[in-house]
């Protein structure tokens, strides 16, 4: 059990992404762009190497497929408005506008929408990993009368498309004199079923025996959930933190109905509304600021991604 | 069992229903006396200053009345005003933004009878606000359709330049002499452009001979579609499914002159003018001119032709405080008559009320086109209204959008896409 | 709140014969600690989401038209879906879009997982280059994606050409490949998120299992189909369950790559239930179609749940 008790990372820091790396954990390779000890039979053998190359050159070409279209939208930031969409299509600028930059930085409150935007991910993240992991373990382990109805029923408003109760929400926020702040988007976002049912799912893989010897020790419910279980599930604890930010950072239909104050809203409604006029949209402009909204989230799955380390959860096991 | 709907959600969240739905209308107080605010829906107020003039232009000689614009988005407009008018947060003032919601609007008893406002003579578009015989909103924007050319590739060309005396055919032809000639010149531009919405096609075809999409029989739109799909079949214009895989903007293909004739709305003139200055669309001579008709008795300068537009219009929120009642009537008669109409031309914002002087303020702006052609086209015409004002014409039309892009995309002939459309409107709509 | 030492051990999984009033304590006190940890989360879900879907419910069986009165009207919003022909061709793209995109988005994700999940160099890179389709501008995506379809000079029928076939699919401009088209490129965005919760899952399965199966002379398949396959079964769970629903609720695809043409042959019941609804301003009829999709998810769902559960016993 020492293991595994050493590891009570604190909830907060577990919550952000750029957590610290559990400490006592045995088996943490390091960084994973590591590629990690290798035996020395890895090194020498042809066949795996050639193997090796291939899967590389395989890699390479599948993430140039994966990374194109961003890359189209990357260069047509820097074309004028007009130029965008052609026929046939033109992946180069006629000339480089690097105008839609300075445009989109100095005449926009991208950092206040930036700011706004950070704060209800963060918020947000927080509160759905926090929460969903809390009544996940009420789900995963408790059992009383009711609870898989109640579970059922979780599920099935993930089933009902958003737009269609989108106005009764609104009304009844609106009377709750919550419309039009930022706490109407982290009400409405942190309380989804989606992580009380991914980390539901994740619990029923730590093993029983680990809870049952807790119990034996003398620790409550509450504090399993805190020691062990929360510790175990790193990765899902990283994947939903993930999922949450980045779907509340792109967000755009909730801040569009809620934040009618340009002093509220967010990256996307922000880019979306500045670059909008009566009967188009300036698409290389919305695609500059497009471009910078992306960069925080890819650092933030850069930082995250880290947490799928292999032997992490099951360490455990033999502590 | 007829409830309220603030009842219905009543039972759910019988907690707190303060009933801000309800509040307004409260006390039907005395005379306007002393200042008073009103409020009024806008949208993507930047690029849109028509609101804002007309507010400043209005409390310029109305002291006592300030009017504050709120800002929507534009795509998202109806979305967000129903939102709050289902909330009981909607302006004083709600712009009506598309004709096909104002039935909506008036059902639900949104809309206050604004029939004693008094509408200057020649307005146009006043009768797509009309309900049983009511006025409930009044136009001050009505923008119609024409025919926008590039004259300096109708010269590279060498074809004649439109002389308002067009019918389709004679369309289709010059755009084939004009395919040719560029292509001669060496110019990679197209005849003509066609953007991809179904009024392009069948805005024409209910105007100009004589539908009413609401009686359920459309083979009327047939000759149009063949129309439309010779030119792209012949390569005059751009295919429809090339438009819509590339997102093709009706801007960038005109102002990049990449077609040398455009149908389009003159809300296009402004815009036109301000990438011309921007630099966003390139320097070159263009000019307007009469939509091509489809019977030549509508055609030359001493007729009338028709085309067709949607007004955009002001009406008043039913539940508006009482006492703002008349000052909010007194904006809309302001903004409807000559001297809303003005503030609206200075500005490239094509009104309703197109007098003569009216006409003269627009084509004064920098950068508009001066010839006489473009002054004919702009102020000459019967603007026939694009939606009909009933509550079945959004339903239709978006079973005729589905028509439309089967039609344009060859999936389906013109003759079967009519077919099946009509079959559709009859059993989903019950027309026909 | 806390309980005590004493209590925990007797809990539910080694149920000891006890006193049958003891025993209904220990239930009412496991009730308890259930809610308990249910109810920070169950607050605000069920004042905040719980509430507007029972208005919703309710509103099916109104003519709501967001204004105004709500009059019951009884079944006949459902009465009139049932003999909607607009209803009945979205229901039916909805379930072929459904069937061809989740068997291939599993496969996909579930591939990059395990591929992902080795130690190779650059496996940050690879990951976040797999998640970038998720995180890039639908409007990009549906531009380069159409050029790669184009019937004409699209890359991607210059091979089949090339390969041989004469006549390659239309794609996006022909009714029968629309929504072929869609899948594929909806499979290309999606894989990446769900690579994120295969790749958490993966992280569950205890090496020990992989080594002791490799000492049996296990090969690399059949590793993966007697220990991986099992230990994800929760993971697995989850993701069918998600890809299921968001299959059913697709929207923001269809409505950039095709607006659900040509005609309505990529019209599908979100796309629907918005026209309907704020297009239309039908809210009460659009209201009893976003019922049925409800009723439709929950059906697959149950199945799935009551599958998943006679596999774990």
């Amino acid at each position: 059990m020492s293991g595994t008790t050493q590891t009570q990372s604190d909830l907060q820091t577990l919550a952000l992404v750029a957590a610290e790396k559990p400490r006592g954990l045995r088996k943490l390779s390091g960084p994973s762009g590591d590629p990690g000890p290798k035996t020395s039979t890895e090194k020498t053998d042809p066949r795996r190497r050639i193997g090796r190359i291939a899967l590389y050159a395989a890699l390479t070409i599948f993430a140039i497929g994966l990374l194109t279209p961003f890359a189209w939208m990357v260069l047509s930031s820097l074309k004028s408005a007009n130029e965008v969409f052609a026929v046939p299509i033109r992946w180069l600028p006629e000339a480089w506008v690097w105008q839609n930059y300075v445009d989109i930085w100095a005449k926009s409150d991208i950092l206040t929408w930036i700011r706004n935007t950070l704060f209800l991910a963060v918020v947000v993240t927080f509160l759905q990993v926090l929460t969903g992991s809390f009544a996940a373990y009420g789900f995963a382990r408790m059992r009383f009368r009711g609870r898989d109805a109640l579970f059922l029923l979780y599920i099935g408003t993930i089933a009902v498309p958003w737009q269609s109760y989108m106005i009764p929400q609104f009304i009844l926020l609106s009377n709750f004199k919550v419309s039009n702040t930022l706490w109407a988007i982290i009400l409405l976002q942190a309380f989804g079923a989606f992580g009380v049912f991914l980390m539901k799912q994740f619990y029923e893989t730590i093993p029983e025996e680990l809870s049952e010897a807790a119990r034996l020790d003398g620790l409550s419910e509450y504090a399993i959930w805190r020691k062990i279980m929360l510790p175990l599930s790193i990765p899902a604890l990283a994947s939903l933190t993930l999922l949450t930010f980045v779907n509340t950072w792109n967000d755009y239909l909730g801040p569009l109905i809620y934040l009618r104050n340009p002093d509220l809203w967010t990256i996307q409604l922000g880019l979306k509304s500045f670059v909008s006029n009566l009967y188009d949209t300036n698409y290389a402009l919305l695609f500059a600021g497009l471009t910078i909204s992306v960069i925080p989230i890819a650092i933030i799955f850069l930082l995250g991604q880290k947490y799928f380390v292999e032997g992490l959860a099951t360490s455990g096991l033999k502590g | 069992m007829k409830r309220k709907f603030a009842a219905a959600a009543g039972f759910a969240v019988a907690v707190s229903l303060s009933l801000a739905a309800c509040s307004g209308g409260g006390d039907a107080s005395t005379e306007p006396s002393g200042p008073v605010t009103l409020s009024v829906s806008g949208w993507a107020l930047d690029t849109t200053p028509e609101f804002q003039d007309l507010a400043d232009a209005f409390t310029a000689q109305n002291p006592d009345i300030t009017v504050e614009v709120k800002g929507y988005d534009a795509t998202e407009y109806n979305t967000l005003l129903t939102a709050d008018l289902a909330a009981g947060s909607g302006p004083d003032i709600i712009t009506q933004k598309e004709v096909k919601f104002v039935p909506t609007f008036v059902e639900g008893g949104q809309l206050l009878d604004v029939s004693d406002v008094q509408l200057p003579d020649g307005i146009s578009g006043a009768s797509s606000y009309q309900v049983d015989g009511k006025s409930y909103a009044v136009p001050y924007r009505n923008d119609s359709w024409v025919l926008f050319y590039n004259k300096n590739l109708f010269e590279q060309a060498g074809v004649d330049q439109p002389d308002g005396t067009w019918t389709w055919k004679d369309y289709n032809d010059a755009a084939d002499k004009l395919n040719a000639g560029l292509a001669g010149a060496g110019s990679a531009a197209k005849a003509a452009y066609l953007h991809r919405w179904q009024s392009t096609v069948q805005g024409f075809a209910n105007a100009q001979s004589g539908g009413d999409i609401l009686a359920g029989d459309y083979s009327y739109m047939q000759p149009f579609y063949e129309r439309a799909l010779s030119m792209q079949s012949s390569g005059d214009q751009v295919d429809y499914n090339t438009s819509a895989a590339n997102k093709l903007t009706y801007q960038g293909e005109f102002g990049k002159q990449n077609a040398a004739m455009m149908p389009m709305g003159t809300w296009f003139v402004a815009t036109l003018i301000a990438q011309q200055a921007s630099g966003d669309a390139d320097d070159f001579e263009w000019g307007i001119a009469p939509i091509p008709q489809n019977s030549a008795s509508t055609t030359g300068l001493d007729k009338t032709p028709v085309t067709f537009g949607d007004p955009t219009g002001f009406g008043i929120n039913a539940n508006i405080d009482q006492s703002k009642v008349a000052a909010a009537k007194k904006f809309l008669a302001f903004a409807a008559g000559e001297e809303g109409a003005q503030v609206l031309a200075k500005i490239g914002i094509t009104p309703a009320l197109l007098s003569d002087s009216v006409v003269e303020t627009y084509f004064a702006v920098d950068g508009a086109p001066t010839d006489d052609l473009s002054k004919f086209a702009y102020s000459t015409h019967e603007v026939l209204p694009e939606n009909p004002t009933s509550n079945k014409a959004a339903a239709i039309q978006g079973i005729l959008n589905d028509m439309h892009s089967a039609i344009m995309s060859g999936s389906v002939s013109p003759a079967d896409g009519l077919k099946e459309a009509q079959a559709r409107v009859a059993s989903e709509v019950g027309v026909g | 709140m806390a309980i005590t030492a004493a209590d925990a051990p007797t809990r539910v999984v080694t149920p000891k014969p006890a006193p049958p009033r003891r025993r209904s304590r220990l239930k009412m006190r496991n009730t308890l600690i259930g809610w308990s940890f249910i109810l920070p989360n169950f607050l605000g879900f069920g004042l905040l989401t719980l509430v507007p879907i029972v208005v919703l419910f309710y509103m099916s069986f109104t003519n709501w038209n967001i204004f105004g009165t709500a009059n019951w009207v009884g079944l006949a919003n459902f009465q009139r879906l049932m003999g909607d022909g607009s209803f009945r061709v979205s229901v039916l793209n909805t379930l072929y879009y459904s069937a061809l995109h989740i068997p291939l988005t599993i496969a996909v994700s579930l591939g990059l997982a395990l591929l992902l999940n080795n130690k190779i160099r650059g496996v940050a890179f690879f990951r976040t280059a797999a998640f970038f389709p998720y995180i890039t501008s639908i409007v990009a995506i549906a531009v380069v994606w159409n050029l790669l379809f184009s019937p004409e000079f699209g890359p991607i029928n210059e091979f089949l050409r090339f390969i041989g076939i004469a006549n390659p699919p239309g794609w996006l401009t022909s009714p029968d490949w629309a929504m072929i088209a869609v899948v594929i490129v909806g499979t290309w965005r999606d894989m990446g998120y769900y690579m994120i919760l295969f790749l958490a899952g993966l992280q569950t399965v205890p090496r020990e299992l992989h080594e002791a199966a490799r000492v049996d002379g296990a090969g690399i398949w059949q590793r993966f189909v007697n220990v991986t396959l099992p230990c994800l079964r929760p993971t697995m769970f989850f993701v069918t369950v998600m890809l299921t629903i968001n299959s059913f609720k697709i929207f923001d695809l269809i409505l950039v790559m095709t607006e659900g043409g040509p005609g309505q042959s990529t019209l599908v019941l979100s796309q629907f239930i918005y026209r309907k609804g704020f297009m239309e301003n039908q809210f009460g009829y659009a209201s009893a179609a976003a019922v049925a999709l409800f009723f439709m998810c929950i059906v697959v769902t149950v199945l799935q749940f009551l599958w998943n559960k006679k596999r774990s016993i």
